[in-house]
């Protein structure tokens, strides 16, 4: 009981974070994506299913919120929180170091993905593909993984199922 | 255990992923007013006052924020700008250039005019007086271009500037008017009084052959072409000071010259008519 809480007043707070502080503090076009970034650790913490199904609810939130594709954020944040879960059991690392790369790498992939699925669903508005964009974002997530993460495993540990946090 | 956790793992990816499907396709299809659509327009309208609201908050963090990042963008603006100012000087500068160069050629154009019957060589000053006693400069044209000694030098405006003194093939040295060794036949312009010019260092003196003349400060004084050097009618300068009659009865006349001769780039050579005879010395007439 106490870990749903925990699911659920984490992903509000990364929703309200996502919708109303990103904005503010984005550099240019640049706005870090911080349902991504807590799917990342919360898989990182609970592991492969637990990333999933939190990726999952992060990105259909984020779907609904914004006047994305509903859908696509669900889908690629489900497969990242679900392989960010499988690259956890291969860490025995506790520096902070991983989860940015991780993070940094996570985008890039969750930025191909929407790409690749709103190219096959045929989305008429899709933006333009711009990889100095993406690599950008993905430096701006990592960054931010730097104040998150720390949070997130401190959290987790209080419930002694969190493995790899200081 | 383990076994039945990850085919339990990865039946709920694959469900996932199944339901994200549906999501994207019965999304796709719907129309605007269709529950997907309007849920996300419900959800905007929820969440736009608290948009709102962090946005007033943070806007002191965000304009922080957006002076540090703006520091990178203004300093290459200032270089930008700096770079456009050197240009833009530059051309001002060149342009000043151009003005001047116009004006020099249209001065001389003028002069030509008025002295129709005269042969003018525009030539560059190259060298300024090497010492406070000699009152010369020296010009970018010689022997080969058809100078000789004596010829008269004009300033840009037409008025005189001094004469040549020594002709090298390439270059000359003129002696300005005002060098201590200088002599010029002049005139007064009002009652052609006759006089001669003499150079006092920074200034010329004007001595009348008739001691009761009448002269007057502001009086133009101009060659009287005599002693066959510089051709007549040519200005001089203006008389600034009649000093008292000293005791040989003679009076002082300070002359301003006309011809700006600290600041000469261009001077005029008159070629022809070509000196007569040689110039007056400057003990003589004194």
């Amino acid at each position: 009981m106490h870990r749903r809480l925990f699911f659920f007043v984490t992903l509000v707070i990364a929703l309200l974070a996502q919708l109303t502080i990103a904005p503010e503090i984005r550099i240019g076009v640049i706005k870090p994506d911080i349902l991504l970034v807590l799917t990342v650790c919360w898989a990182l913490v609970e592991g492969p299913g637990q990333g999933a199904i939190f990726g999952f609810s992060a990105g259909l939130l984020e779907d609904i919120f914004t006047t994305a594709t509903v859908g696509v954020s669900a889908f690629s944040k489900t497969l990242i929180g679900y392989f960010t879960g499988e690259v956890r059991q291969r860490i025995v690392s506790k520096s902070v170091i991983w989860p940015m790369l991780i993070v940094f790498i996570a985008t890039i992939v969750q930025e191909l993905l929407k790409f690749m699925t709103w190219t096959m669903v045929g989305v008429e508005e899709m933006p333009p593909f711009n990889f100095g964009v993406i690599v950008g974002l993905a430096l701006f997530d990592a960054a931010i993984t730097l104040l998150i993460y720390p949070i997130i495993g401190r959290l987790a540990a209080r419930d002694e199922r969190a493995l790899m946090f200081q | 255990m383990i076994n039945r956790e990850s085919r339990h793992q990865r039946v709920l990816i694959i469900t996932l992923v199944f339901v994200c499907i549906l999501l994207v396709t019965a999304y796709s299809r719907e129309s605007e007013g269709g529950i997907f659509h309007r849920l996300q327009r419900f959800s905007m309208d929820v969440v736009s006052p608290l948009q709102k609201g962090v946005s007033k908050a943070l806007s002191p963090i965000k304009n922080a924020i957006g002076f540090v990042t703006d520091i990178g963008t203004a300093r290459s603006e200032r270089d930008r700008l700096r770079e456009q100012v050197k240009k833009l000087q530059d051309e001002v500068d060149a342009g000043k250039d151009a003005i001047r160069e116009l004006e020099q050629i249209k001065n001389m154009f003028k002069v030509k005019e008025e002295r129709p019957e005269w042969d003018l060589m525009e030539v560059t000053v190259i060298g300024a007086p090497a010492n406070v006693w000699e009152q010369t400069i020296q010009i970018d044209a010689g022997y080969d271009d058809g100078l000789q000694q004596y010829m008269a030098v004009l300033s840009e405006d037409g008025s005189l500037v001094g004469r040549v003194i020594v002709c090298a093939s390439n270059s000359s040295v003129v002696q300005l008017m005002t060098d201590e060794k200088s002599s010029i036949g002049a005139r007064l312009q009002t009652n052609s009084e006759m006089g001669i010019v003499k150079g006092a260092g920074n200034a010329i003196r004007m001595e009348l052959l008739n001691q009761d003349a009448e002269v007057n400060t502001g009086d133009m004084v101009i060659t009287s072409g005599m002693g066959g050097t510089c051709p007549e009618n040519i200005p001089i300068g203006t008389i600034t000071e009649i000093s008292e009659r000293r005791a040989d009865l003679s009076i002082g006349i300070e002359i301003q010259p006309r011809a700006k001769l600290s600041r000469l780039e261009k001077v005029i050579i008159v070629l022809g008519p070509a000196p007569k005879t040689l110039p007056i010395a400057a003990g003589e007439g004194g």
